[in-house]
């Protein structure tokens, strides 16, 4: 027979702290794990007279209806489009949805005769060892193209939200970098200095070998973005600044996607109308093969690569 | 010859086993010690020894071919990366602690210690 227990008692036991920790109405780590609490919400009186007039005028321009005769406009405009898209675009797609096959039939052509068709056929007509490459830059490339435009619209929006506009603002924030991390580490520059040649190489290798084994575009520029950012890391901004700023990646990605999309539309080109494009394939295996993937995979390498170091500057501290 | 193979098998095992057994070790550290010095301690434990040996078996394990020079470069990289993050994060607690009185029975640090590695 079991001995019963006090409330003070039971609650000293395993089974309780384990009942506790399994219904989550106690966190373990409070008050054991060192924690700095936030700061309650201050404002000085000048930021709230700013914020005070900026939603004034934001009120007057965007949303007074009686007096601004163009937002009046603007708006009964607005209404009539957006219905306009919307019936627009909900047709499009019941079109396109009715013109589709059952969904799950095993007879369905994505479910046997694509996959035999990347298998059997992916190497003879992309060049691509990899026949993963060969499917998502040449059967797919559209939506590759899709992705890094994703990536890059990503990177201009946080530029947009997170940059420091004056030039003042991002010294003094760079001067005050001891706070944020320990900066001129001897330890850190040593071993960046052993460690970024290798990984820059492995990057650019990763790069190049898409299409002949795993690897491509996505991997190998991640590889050279986590490069860059641990040379910005050991060396701080004024000696990164000298080869990559926020000019340099809009050229480089801006190069890349045009770059990417017109590759791209000449296959398509060539491919809507039967012509027999100009570009060989090669022989599959060697370095120079499979037409166009190559091409293709340094320009999303370059996006990415830009994409991750860009976003690691605007969220350090809206520097570059 | 097939008696070696299984000598093979087993110290590579074995390799493998204490690995696991030091990854466990350094789970169980990290989530049992409260202070960051003190967790950093037993992470680092499993990021050097453990995978230092369970890669050591896996090579053993594989036999000599392009794949163990591969997994041997892995080891390289992470010995010198690791050791060097752990100091990063260190020096940053030391530089930005709160209440050094409590954790290091010392109220003020000197200018010299707080700048660390600094400069050259």
């Amino acid at each position: 027979m079991s001995k019963k227990l006090t409330e003070e008692q039971y609650r000293k036991t395993f089974s309780f702290r384990f009942r506790q920790w399994l219904d989550g109405t106690k966190d373990p780590y409070l008050g054991e794990v060192e924690m700095k609490k936030q700061k309650p919400f201050v404002e000085d009186a000048q930021t709230a007279a700013h914020r005070i007039q900026d939603e004034k005028e934001v009120e007057e321009r965007a949303y007074d209806l009686e007096h601004n005769a163009e937002v009046r406009i603007f708006n009964r405009i607005y209404r009539v489009f957006a219905v306009a898209f919307c019936i627009f675009l909900v047709t499009m797609l019941l079109i396109g949805v009715s013109d589709l096959p059952t969904f799950g039939d095993a007879h369905n052509p994505a479910n046997n005769e694509v996959a035999e068709r990347y298998i059997e056929k992916g190497l003879e007509e992309t060049g691509a060892v990899n026949i993963v490459t060969g499917m998502i830059l040449d059967y797919r490339a559209f939506d590759t193209l899709g992705e890094s435009h994703v990536l890059f619209i990503a990177t201009c929006t946080v530029l947009i939200l997170l940059r420091l506009d004056r030039k003042e603002d991002r010294e003094a924030n760079e001067a005050d970098d001891r706070t944020h991390e320990p900066k001129n580490d001897v330890i850190l520059q040593t071993v960046a200095r052993i460690l970024f040649p290798p990984i820059i190489i492995f990057g650019i290798y990763i790069i190049l070998a898409g299409h002949l084994g795993p690897g491509g575009g996505f991997s190998g520029g991640a590889v050279i973005g986590a490069g860059l950012i641990l040379y910005l890391n050991a060396f701080g901004f004024a000696k990164t600044e000298k080869f990559f700023t926020a000019k340099t990646y809009k050229v480089m990605s801006f190069a890349a996607l045009a770059c990417y999309s017109l590759a791209k539309s000449y296959s398509f080109y060539t491919g809507a109308n039967h012509i027999e494009s100009v570009i060989p394939l090669g022989t599959p295996g060697a370095i120079l093969s499979s037409g166009l993937i190559l091409i293709l995979n340094i320009c999303v390498g370059v996006v990415v690569a830009g994409t991750m170091y860009t976003f690691y500057c605007m969220f350090r501290k809206g520097g570059h | 010859m097939e008696i070696m193979e299984w000598v093979r098998f087993i110290i590579g095992a074995v390799f493998l086993l204490i690995g696991m057994f030091v990854f466990l070790v350094e789970m169980i550290g990290v989530f049992k010690f409260h202070y960051v010095l003190n967790r950093m301690h037993a992470a680092a434990m499993g990021d050097t020894l453990g995978l230092g040996s369970c890669f050591v078996g896996l090579m053993i394990l594989n036999g000599l071919s392009f794949t163990t020079l591969k997994l041997f470069l892995v080891i390289i990289f992470l010995w010198f990366t690791s050791p060097v993050s752990s100091h990063l994060i260190a020096r940053l607690e030391v530089t930005t602690d709160e209440e050094p009185e409590k954790h290091y029975g010392k109220s003020e640090l000197t200018e010299e210690e707080k700048k660390g590695g600094e400069g050259r």
